[in-house]
């Protein structure tokens, strides 16, 4: 696929066990997204699904094969250069939302901004996910629901080429789930932003046209 | 959003651990701030009061104690010097100036000090207003002959002889020009009337010479010396009180013929020329009347005995300083347990290992920072409380809000201590696993 935003090859990962042996995590031979896909990511439980988003995130390395980001293979890069990368080119939304409880609703936006040295507008993207309310309110003083949508605006205030979203309806309710869900692809659709969605449920698969078994990549 | 911010929140969210350790290091600079402070201070004005007084000469004894009594208006006379040799000293071709000192009375705790007119000149004492007083060499040699003759009457009365006629003597009258101080805190002013209490300290059964009331003439320019919290009465008036007979110690009987019976405390020289005090000095010692003393020299002395006790003040208060480093390191390195999770979501979102480790290290050197202002500050507050007792034991104040060089070198080393205090915690941060950190929370 020609400027494909994310491209794998050949990546694999194992971690040694306690008994010395080598456990292989992940094997993906080839794994390719345009700009503005929007594909879930299936696997069952402790297959690895998270691993290959830190992975691609780069927060992790694999053993060998290489992982491109817009062009851009990860794997190569220092450590260092790789943190900056990932700030400005993949947005990250986590299952237990991940934001900082010291922070307000908005610092919690600029901090994800301050890494990547993003332009966008923390206030406006705010008000896209309808916290213009909440915007100085802490993580502890907002809903669960209003915690993710937090966690998305942040995730998205570098524009980044690519989302990566590890099961983020994973704690919230049916209703709360869905209606982050439909922002989430909202947002990315409305950005042209390449969303790989992590997820186990049936329900919030059936919100995606293209969906991958993480077995079917080897 | 920057590193700052996120050190402040960080700060505010350990709000007890980042006080308590913040106000040992304030504690400690505090202290230091002080005892620099206070020395330096106490230094320059013990020197400040020096200037002028090249050469002290008294009875003989300790010559720390000699210069403290005439320079300082601290500690007691060590005794009296015959008048002859402040004349001969007058007269010496080497001395420019030889200015003689009668102590033993006070007014409300300031020292009374009788001396002659020559003392604003030599020394460069100038009036703020009024005149000096009126002092001359002949009513001096009255005042002598007029003390002798009580002298003499009191040992009559004490031998049950009857009372001898005395003579008619000039007086002058009775005068002081007084310190800014002494103006400042007992209300005198240029024409009001003082009787002074016998002694050199203030004392509840001190008898009070009602008859001999002195007059106010002039008030000292401020000088930030020992001069500032003295009375300066004309030396004859000194010797018409009773009790001031020229022998206050001794044997009364030895010395009833003795054709020079004056005597003062101590006098103070001015040379004309440096290369003659060294031979003054010797000459003096050697002899068996007096001492000679520099009081440059016994202020160096002194300091230098109290920079002794001085240096294990400050060895106390950087060891209260490292203990409050190692408290910071302790307290940042527990919590980043409880902040590895915060950790890893800023490494997720782009900050690098340098930038945690650089915010740890901010953090330990925030508190020492705010830690050192708040006790320079404290160090400052310190000093203005201990003037009180400073002006009772050495007469002096230090300026409390003037800084010194040192100041900032003690904030710059706590600084430093914050630093490396914060290098421990820092590199367990800079550590931190993302991946595993991140994972979800039940």
């Amino acid at each position: 696929m020609e400027n494909a935003v994310l491209n794998l090859r050949e990546v694999r990962k194992s971690y040694r066990e306690a008994d010395g042996n080598r456990l292989d995590v992940i094997q993906v031979r080839k794994f390719e997204l345009g700009a503005g896909d929007q594909i879930a990511l299936v696997g069952s439980s402790g297959s690895g699904k998270s691993t290959l988003l830190n992975l691609i995130a780069g927060i992790l390395l694999p053993d060998a094969g290489a992982v491109c980001v817009n062009g851009t293979d990860i794997t190569q890069l220092p450590e260092a250069k790789r943190d900056r990368f990932r700030a400005g080119n993949i947005g990250y939304v986590f299952q237990s939302f991940n934001l900082l409880q010291g922070f307000t609703a908005l610092e919690n936006v600029r901090l994800g901004q301050m890494f990547g040295n993003g332009t966008g507008d923390a206030v406006e993207l705010l008000k896209k996910v309808g916290l213009e309310h909440r915007l100085h309110h802490k993580p502890r003083a907002l809903s669960v629901g209003e915690q993710q949508r937090v966690a998305i605006a942040r995730a998205l205030v570098n524009a980044p080429a690519l989302v990566l979203a590890d099961e983020p309806t994973g704690s919230l309710d049916a209703a709360n789930g869905a209606a982050v869900l439909e922002l989430l692809r909202q947002v990315c659709t409305a950005g042209r932003h390449t969303l790989l969605m992590v997820t186990h449920d049936p329900a919030v698969m059936r919100h995606f046209d293209r969906v991958v078994r993480l077995e079917e990549l080897r | 959003m920057n590193l700052f911010k996120i050190v402040t929140k960080n700060m505010r969210q350990r709000a007890l651990a980042t006080t308590l350790t913040g106000i040992s290091v304030a504690l400690a600079v505090a202290l230091t701030v002080a005892i620099v402070h206070i020395k330096r201070g106490m230094q320059q004005r013990f020197e400040q009061s020096t200037l002028g007084y090249e050469m002290v000469v008294g009875a003989k004894g300790s010559p720390l104690q000699l210069v403290l009594n005439t320079v300082f208006n601290l500690d007691i006379s060590p005794g009296n010097i015959p008048w002859t040799l402040v004349e001969k000293l007058q007269t010496d071709k080497r001395v420019k100036a030889a200015v003689p000192f009668s102590v033993g009375d006070n007014y409300r705790g300031f020292r009374i000090i009788g001396t002659t007119d020559a003392f604003g000149e030599t020394f460069g004492y100038k009036l703020a207003e009024g005149r000096w007083f009126t002092c001359s060499i002949e009513a001096l040699r009255d005042a002598f002959k007029e003390a002798l003759e009580h002298s003499q009457e009191r040992i009559a009365k004490e031998k049950g002889e009857g009372p001898t006629k005395p003579a008619a003597h000039h007086h002058n009258a009775a005068e002081a020009v007084i310190g800014a101080t002494v103006a400042k805190e007992t209300g005198l002013r240029v024409g009001q009337k003082f009787i002074a209490a016998h002694g050199v300290e203030v004392s509840p059964n001190a008898e009070e010479h009602t008859d001999n009331p002195w007059t106010v003439t002039g008030i000292l320019v401020p000088t930030g010396t020992a001069v500032d919290r003295g009375l300066y009465i004309n030396l004859d008036s000194f010797y018409h009180i009773e009790g001031h007979e020229v022998r206050e110690t001794g044997k009364p009987e030895e010395k009833d013929n003795d054709p020079d019976p004056g005597q003062v405390s101590a006098v103070a020289l001015k040379l004309r020329s440096p290369i003659h005090a060294f031979p003054i000095y010797r000459e003096i010692n050697d002899g068996d009347e007096a001492m000679a003393a520099f009081p440059a020299v016994e202020v160096r002395k002194l300091f230098a005995i109290v920079g002794n006790i001085d240096r294990i003040l400050l060895a106390q208060a950087i060891l209260i300083g490292l203990v409050a480093g190692v408290a910071i390191a302790v307290s940042i390195y527990n919590s980043m347990s409880e902040r590895r999770r915060e950790i890893a979501i800023l490494r997720a979102l782009g900050a690098r290992r340098g930038t945690i480790f650089a915010i740890v290290v901010l953090e330990a050197v925030a508190i020492c920072a705010v830690g050192a202002i708040v006790g320079v500050a404290g160090g400052h507050l310190i000093v203005m409380v201990a003037n009180a007792a400073l002006r009772h034991v050495s007469g002096f104040t230090v300026a409390p809000l003037t800084m010194e060089m040192a100041e900032l070198w003690v904030v710059a080393g706590s600084i430093a201590l914050g630093a490396l205090a914060g290098i421990g915690p820092a590199w367990r941060a800079y550590q931190t696993e993302v991946a595993e950190n991140l994972a979800p929370t039940s």
